[in-house]
């Protein structure tokens, strides 16, 4: 700050206008600005750039945002369903439970909360994993890992065939750990994925790693749930001959949620 | 494969779309809100679109920026479900979208690099509504002080835009890990800047 024979430096006219001049300099500043009129005339520069740039802001950005129902109703759909499945709330009624009755030897307590403790870092650690890196890196798999792979088949079995058919379906739990492991998730808690074919069996796709990856179903919007969607709609167009076998296998292994918004005609799922 | 479609499976290709989200807020609506849940639905209202614009300047579309935005409500929820700190709660939504932001757009750019372009990323480009950086071309025709605040380094810019959604300075510096000095510099510096142009166009 310069001396008040000087005039006000813009950065402080600044902390002044948003409020955030240290406490020692408030008075100081407050009486040259009531005297100065040049300080006045660059604070309200300032603050006429302020306004141009909010307004201008807002006309451009605001007109992109979405009406905020659907994403709403989705979040409180997923915090449910969260809310439900959270051990934190299971053990911390145990917890309570446990120290009501006073029967409960100190030992088997002391036991109890070491396990309670070690669960809940574990949980920890496992949700931080979920909630950044990988809940962006797996809404769509990795193409080096997982460029899809499909088996010779044709057109009559796969219409034919039963949906949902399970047997074809079935990834051996060796199999899901060692998806899990290429995928850097290694102790990944089964409910929290599904170990999915990239390529859908009921479209042709194998049973082999180069078409498994792990797909969170609870994480993103782009979740498991709607990508079977996306299979049912290019099972029934295969199977209606309004689209080639091939072209739905390459279209769904290429990029699904390119896929999916190209055959619902939508930005997000339905 | 999942319960939750198990009834639509059958149905063949007119699939009932309108029937799942109902399904889904039924779902939503039949259980009691937990304090934590209503906390993160009433953050979602006052925050959301101040989240979505602060994602947006990093030239990553709508639809990703609402991918973001949702990830980090659902991340605040477990945040509370754990017991973390519920001070400065705005600061830490801020945080969580600015980093997962980061990370979204060097994927973004690490596969448009790797890759070449098919039929169905063509049509992927041809879907967008316009883009931020598309926004912004036309914006340096019309719009002159946001095409200089899009010239400026990217930590000013953040500062600038974390500034313009309502955080104080400590917050500011919370987020992009910076001393309060330091966020004082780049805002001064930046308005400096826009007055400059302004005057100039003027």
């Amino acid at each position: 700050m310069r001396s008040e024979e000087f005039h006000l430096s813009d950065q402080d006219l600044l902390l002044a206008l948003d409020g955030e001049l240290p406490d020692s300099h408030i008075e100081r500043v407050t009486e040259h600005l009531a005297a100065c009129w040049d300080c006045r005339s660059r604070r309200s520069q300032l603050e006429n750039t302020i306004e141009k740039f909010v307004k201008e802001r807002h006309a451009v950005l605001d007109p992109q945002l979405p009406a905020e129902t659907g994403r709403r109703a989705l979040l409180k759909a997923h915090l449910s369903e969260l809310a439900s499945a959270s051990p934190s709330n299971f053990w911390a009624k145990s917890v309570r439970g446990l120290a009501q009755r006073k029967s409960v030897a100190a030992g088997l307590a002391a036991a109890l909360a070491l396990s309670v403790a070690a669960s809940i870092m574990l949980y920890r650690s496992h949700r931080q994993i979920v909630s950044y890196d990988d809940a962006l890196a797996l809404m769509e798999p990795s193409r080096k890992l997982t460029p899809g792979a499909v088996r010779e088949i044709n057109l009559r079995d796969i219409c034919d065939a039963p949906q949902n058919e399970d047997a074809a379906r079935v990834v051996p739990a060796s199999l899901q750990q060692e998806v899990f492991r290429e995928y850097g998730i290694e102790g990944a808690h089964p409910r929290d994925y599904e170990v999915d074919f990239l390529i859908t069996p009921e479209l042709g796709g194998s049973n082999d790693i180069h078409n498994l990856w792990p797909e969170p179903y609870r994480s993103t919007v782009w979740n498991a749930h709607v990508k079977d969607e996306l299979e049912d709609l290019l099972r029934a167009k295969v199977c209606n001959g309004e689209l080639e076998l091939a072209t739905a296998q390459r279209d769904i292994s290429y990029d699904w949620i390119s896929a999916y918004k190209k055959y619902f005609h939508t930005d997000k799922p339905l | 494969m999942s319960d939750f479609l198990f009834g639509m499976r059958l149905r063949g290709p007119g699939i009932d779309t309108a029937g799942i989200l109902a399904k889904a807020v039924q779902k939503a609506s039949d259980h009691s809100y937990s304090e934590n849940e209503t906390e993160v639905i009433r953050l979602f209202d006052e925050y959301r679109n101040r989240l979505l614009r602060y994602t947006l300047g990093f030239g990553l579309s709508i639809h990703d920026a609402e991918e973001i935005v949702q990830e980090v409500f659902l991340s605040l929820f477990r945040h509370l479900q754990l017991g973390r700190p519920r001070d400065n709660l705005r600061g830490w939504l801020f945080r969580v979208a600015h980093n997962l932001a980061l990370k979204l757009r060097e994927a973004r750019h690490a596969r448009l690099d790797s890759e070449e372009l098919s039929d169905v990323v063509a049509d992927r480009q041809v879907d967008l509504s316009p883009g931020p950086e598309q926004l912004l071309v036309s914006a340096q025709r019309q719009k002159c002080l946001l095409a200089v605040v899009h010239a400026l380094p990217e930590r000013d810019q953040c500062c600038l835009q974390l500034r313009a959604e309502g955080l104080r300075y400590r917050e500011i510096a919370d987020v992009l890990d910076m001393s309060l000095g330091a966020v004082s510099n780049s805002l001064s510096r930046s308005i400096a800047r826009l007055t400059q142009a302004d005057r100039e166009v003027t």
